[in-house]
């Protein structure tokens, strides 16, 4: 449970994605490893055009949906803030949300990979 | 797997997704996965007995909203519920998932124990809509072949008295139905659905009831009828529909108005010189003068008690020479584009 514990710490909340786990520790764990390889395959980064950013709503989208389910609530929570804004055409504003978001990301991410 | 669990059909773009919802469910139903639009469709159409479609509406290439469109389509979504996955901010793809039928929404983050009691619910009772639907389809078809079996005893009781087997009532019937459903192809104002064409074919095998009222020597009499004994003859038809009033039970309703203008009009002439109206042209109904033109066919080509059984050529010579009545050039030229259907089925 070592890994969990490191996330409790990292403000992910690990009762209630357990909870949507339906208890089964090793399947969240798995799920966790999982959204690693999601987070390196969409890889959203700040630079994006502020005129054609479609697929990234797209990517961001994804991003949401799986953080949410995982409750990896600091991730969850930017990137739904970041969702809301691309779709309001405020691109500026959700690049600064986004640079916030990608330190506290890696070091989410960073702590899974130790225990694959 | 047990083969009497329901199944579920999973469809998100994202892993983590499916397979959290697949954990949920995993206990009580069987699981199916597809992780795009396009095999989820496949899925759904193909044989998997699947008790209800869990629909992520956002996934690359074909989305959820045209995984609806599909079902909508194929009418799929009549008996399979769908719920869709959503993030709450797509309203408006929501409502359009609505609007194409879905029952209910699964949100992200998603909340298994809700989820769960909502789609259990839903599934029953989908499930036992599904059955009564199915129950009240048997009851229908076993209702609707005994009035058929009712109205075909009808008329072969009173064809017996006419010194006939029974085959000339089948005979009509398959006459009329190679030849309205001809006239309905042929020309677009005589269009009629295939349901309307069996209710007219059920109809014509009671164009003669009127029959039963008119008396033994006349109906059977060997030779030429007097011109006393011709009025009485004439009476079939008007009696014919005096019964049908008397027996509005065993006939349907759809079935009634039909019967009832084929039993008085199918002695109806397109020059006007029929009885017992003297209508004319399109006046009388297309189905009466089908049934006219089946009933004179099959008369000539059968043996009755004062004449021999014409050849089939010689009846079809007959008709267009106009010898046992007139009839509607058009009526003529789909009567003649089914001659050898006709031949084949007699």
């Amino acid at each position: 449970m070592a890994l969990l514990d490191e996330l409790k710490a990292l403000d992910v909340n690990v009762d209630e994605g357990l909870e949507r786990m339906m208890g089964n520790s090793s399947l969240y764990e798995r799920m966790l490893v999982k959204f690693v390889k999601v987070m390196n395959d969409l890889e959203v980064s700040p630079d994006f055009d502020n005129n054609d950013y479609a697929e990234i709503i797209e990517k961001t989208h994804t991003i949401k949906g799986a953080s949410g389910n995982l409750s990896v609530t600091p991730v969850y929570e930017a990137y739904t803030e970041i969702v809301n804004l691309l779709r309001s055409d405020k691109p500026e504003e959700a690049k600064e949300i986004l640079r916030n978001i990608l330190p506290v990301q890696k070091e989410i991410l960073a702590c899974i990979e130790k225990y694959v | 797997m047990s083969e009497s669990r329901a199944t579920i059909l999973i469809v998100d773009d994202v892993e983590i997704n499916r397979t959290i919802l697949a954990e949920v469910f995993k206990d009580d139903y069987n699981i199916l996965e597809a992780d795009n639009g396009l095999d989820a469709i496949e899925m759904i159409n193909g044989n998997y007995g699947i008790s209800a479609v869990l629909l992520d509406l956002i996934m690359p290439g074909i989305n959820g909203l045209e995984v609806l469109k599909e079902m909508n389509k194929s009418g799929t979504i009549e008996n399979i519920p769908v719920f869709l996955i959503t993030a709450a901010e797509s309203t408006k793809a929501l409502m359009e998932g609505y609007q194409l039928g879905a029952v209910d929404v699964i949100s992200k983050p998603f909340m298994p124990n809700f989820m769960k009691c909502r789609i259990n619910n839903i599934i029953e009772l989908y499930e036992h809509r599904n059955k009564l639907e199915h129950i009240v389809a048997e009851q229908v078809e076993r209702l609707n072949s005994l009035n058929q079996s009712m109205v075909e005893t009808l008329a072969t009781v009173i064809e017996f008295r006419d010194c006939e087997s029974g085959e000339h009532v089948k005979r009509i019937g398959r006459l009329t139905k190679i030849l309205m459903t001809q006239v309905s192809e042929m020309y677009p104002e005589h269009h009629l659905p295939k349901k309307e064409i069996d209710k007219i074919v059920t109809s014509s095998i009671l164009h003669d009831v009127g029959k039963i009222s008119i008396p033994d020597r006349i109906l059977n009499k060997p030779g030429r009828l007097t011109e006393e004994e011709f009025e009485i003859m004439k009476q079939h038809t008007v009696k014919g529909c005096e019964i049908l009033q008397n027996i509005p039970d065993i006939i349907d309703e759809g079935v009634y108005k039909y019967s009832y203008d084929i039993c008085r009009h199918h002695h109806e002439r397109w020059d006007g010189r029929g009885y017992p109206d003297g209508l004319s042209g399109d006046d009388i109904s297309i189905w009466a003068q089908v049934v006219s033109v089946a009933d004179v066919y099959d008369a000539l080509t059968a043996e009755r008690v004062y004449k021999k059984a014409f050849s089939h050529e010689k009846a079809v010579q007959m008709i267009h020479d106009g010898e046992c009545g007139t009839f509607s050039p058009k009526l003529l030229k789909a009567f003649d584009e089914v001659l050898d259907e006709i031949i084949v089925k007699k």
